[in-house]
């Protein structure tokens, strides 16, 4: 059986204009050139640092910002600039949980009003019916019936996750974009999130797009993964291929730095020098170059092109030298 | 005799509602230059437990201990200006929110040199020189530019090696390091640590490292403490604590982990929260989650006890609190 492709970006690009001083601005490049297809049932993680382009990413995949340029499609449809009416039809089917489930919820709501919100905006449903889909929606993600008129402060931060899911649930969507759903939660709670996410995805057979900086997390979710790298993809692929071979000596290096209790998986620590350029004034070439342990000359002149290596496609002029670790430094 | 020698410390708070013990029964020591990872979920003491050591707790808090002290002086019963004069230059400590740790007013410069002046004292050239020397140690490039920034100029790594800086300003001999990398980035984090573990090594400082991420504690820290509602359920090496856990939280812990389960559907989870303020359960605090249970654990409640069954007896070091530790068959659903 092949799965429906509920999402899907071509060349995807986010350009936003930045003042500088009365007269002056520049353009500032937030996205360039993401593409991807996402099947329903599949997760497809989205890992880089701060500043790499995820939110922004997000942003447009949640129809909250139209690209600049490239093309989206939800579910077939062309979302790429919709008009009032489709767009509101859209985003129906695409909802989002967001990372800090203390700033999310609406302290002054009520867990029950929070949750028929989006039926009351979305829907002509009655009182008594949008009343019994939530507490219906509460028990499938392990909360009581009984918390519908209860105050998000009395709630801890992994049943706010939970409420935060329910609530993106309620219109019944085909994707979800999950923006950092677990990183403000303890290791225990988690584990139970993780497992409430697993669940509903096998349940309502959603899309999932995880965006994560964990990449323990994104290898128990994902089933492929879009690493990013100041705006730009640089490595796209399946799971497993990546994480038992990264040809990007940036994924390299955020492997190794992930740190882990078991020594034996600890590998050569790719140490990166300095932090991220500037995305104003980002350098010529690989924008990764100046922090590459790799980077060679042709990495300052040529802009590496994404290219296709054995089922992944990298970003990187000595892509093949990384992935069998024959590199000279 | 160890630099760090804490006996039976208790923290309490006085509230409205009566008095809440945050922290109960804490027995911790630690010697000259050696790294102590203390890992638990929020709420579990692992700052307060801090705070009660730089004396950086509210006027509410009460906090009692048998034997407290730093290099063989008593800090409970010393005055506070002496006190003061210890923490600062003796003990340093490093917050985790650096851009909410320095003072958005001033420069960087001025703050580190704030630091200088009260504990170091010297010229206003030598201070700044001493600065300007202190910034370049922790990897800060251009040194004697930064000095002019204000915090907001700089990124959240940046700002995380100007705390560094200031922390060992003084050469402390202990520093205490709360969740020093959890606002940064992989790559960054992963400079930070390598950062303190070569100054901590180069200076034989000894060094307490509290974090949630065991994976970090994993990778730096030789000794590891486990709390679990204000008490240490276990401790040990981190070898030991890691592969051969003895506290069934430990092991449930561990086992939550994404990285032992990659691609596998569902994670095993620990039932139930953390105990808060008012339910708190008679016997084994653990023992309404704990998969283990038997009826002696919700009756009284265990001591931290030598423990000289599994791993490396010989470590006087490794203690857990159960009547009932898990076994070499139990550890091995844990250990990958």
């Amino acid at each position: 059986m092949t799965a429906k492709t509920m999402m899907e970006a071509r060349d995807l690009v986010q350009t936003y204009s930045v003042r500088q001083g009365a007269f002056k601005s520049a353009s500032l490049h937030a996205v360039r050139g993401v593409s991807f297809a996402l099947k329903a049932g599949k997760t497809l993680a989205v890992v880089g640092e701060s500043g790499c382009g995820k939110s922004t990413l997000a942003r447009m995949l949640t129809l909250i910002e139209s690209p600049t340029s490239g093309q989206l499609f939800i579910d077939g449809k062309d979302a790429t600039r919709p008009d009032k009416q489709a767009l509101k039809a859209l985003r129906r089917d695409v909802q989002m949980v967001f990372q800090n489930p203390y700033g999310s919820l609406n302290p002054r709501k009520k867990i029950g009003t929070v949750l028929e919100e989006p039926l009351v905006i979305n829907t002509t449903l009655d009182k008594e019916e949008r009343r019994r889909q939530a507490r219906d929606m509460m028990t499938r993600v392990g909360l009581r019936p009984e918390f519908y008129d209860r105050y998000p402060h009395m709630f801890s931060g992994g049943q706010r996750q939970r409420i935060a899911v329910a609530r993106a649930l309620m219109l019944r969507p085909q994707v979800l974009v999950l923006d950092e759903p677990v990183s403000a939660l303890d290791v225990s709670v988690q584990a139970q999130v993780l497992n409430l996410l697993n669940d509903i995805q096998e349940e309502f057979g959603l899309a999932y797009l995880f965006i994560s900086h964990d990449l323990s997390v994104v290898r128990h979710v994902a089933d492929d993964l879009l690493v990013m790298y100041l705006g730009r993809p640089v490595e796209v692929g399946p799971r497993e291929k990546i994480f038992t071979a990264p040809r990007h000596p940036y994924t390299r290096a955020l492997l190794s730095a992930t740190p882990t209790i078991d020594p034996h998986a600890r590998g050569q620590r790719v140490a990166l020098k300095g932090e991220l350029p500037s995305p104003l004034n980002p350098p010529s070439g690989c924008v990764f170059r100046g922090r590459c342990p790799y980077a060679i000359e042709r990495c300052q002149a040529e802009v590496p092109e994404l290219r296709d290596i054995d089922g992944v496609t990298v970003a990187c002029h000595r892509a093949e030298e990384v992935m069998h670790n024959t590199a000279s430094l | 005799m160890p630099l760090l020698d804490i006996q039976n410390l208790s923290v309490a708070f006085q509230t409205r509602s009566g008095v809440f013990s945050a922290v109960t029964d804490i027995h911790l020591t630690l010697d000259k230059g050696e790294v102590l990872g203390v890992v638990g979920e929020s709420g579990s003491g692992k700052s307060v437990t801090m705070l009660a050591m730089m004396g950086l707790l509210p006027w509410n808090a009460q906090v009692t201990a048998d034997r407290f002290s730093f290099d063989d002086q008593d800090m409970l019963s010393m005055p506070e200006k002496a006190r003061r004069r210890l923490t600062g230059n003796d003990i340093a400590m490093i917050f985790q929110e650096p851009t909410t740790s320095l003072n958005p007013s001033f420069t960087i410069g001025f703050q580190i040199i704030e630091a200088l002046k009260i504990h170091e004292g010297g010229s206003r050239r030598q201070r700044r020189e001493r600065a300007i020397e202190l910034l370049d140690k922790v990897g800060i490039p251009a040194p004697a530019k930064r000095l002019g920034d204000y915090p907001h100029q700089l990124s959240g790594g940046m700002n995380q090696r100007v705390m560094i800086a200031m922390a060992i300003a003084c050469n402390p001999r202990l520093l205490i390091a709360d969740e020093p990398t959890t606002a940064l980035d992989v790559t960054i984090q992963a400079q930070i640590l390598d950062l303190l573990l070569e100054l901590q090594q180069e200076r034989g400082m000894a060094m307490i490292l509290i974090t949630h991420d065991m994976g970090v504690v994993a990778e730096a820290a030789e000794r590891v403490a486990v709390m679990y509602a204000g008490q240490l359920v276990e401790t040990g090496t981190a070898g030991d604590v890691f592969h051969h856990p003895r506290h069934p939280y430990t092991g449930a812990l561990l086992n939550a982990l994404p990285e032992r389960h990659p691609g596998q559907g569902r994670l095993p989870t620990i039932p139930g929260v953390v105990p808060g303020i008012e339910d708190r359960p008679q016997g084994c605090l653990f023992n309404p989650r704990c998969p283990h249970v038997q009826e002696d654990c919700r009756q009284t409640r265990p001591a931290l006890e030598s423990d000289h069954s599994t791993g490396s007896s010989h470590d006087v070091f490794k203690k857990v609190r159960c009547y009932h530790p898990l076994v070499a068959q139990e550890q091995g659903e844990v250990a990958p």
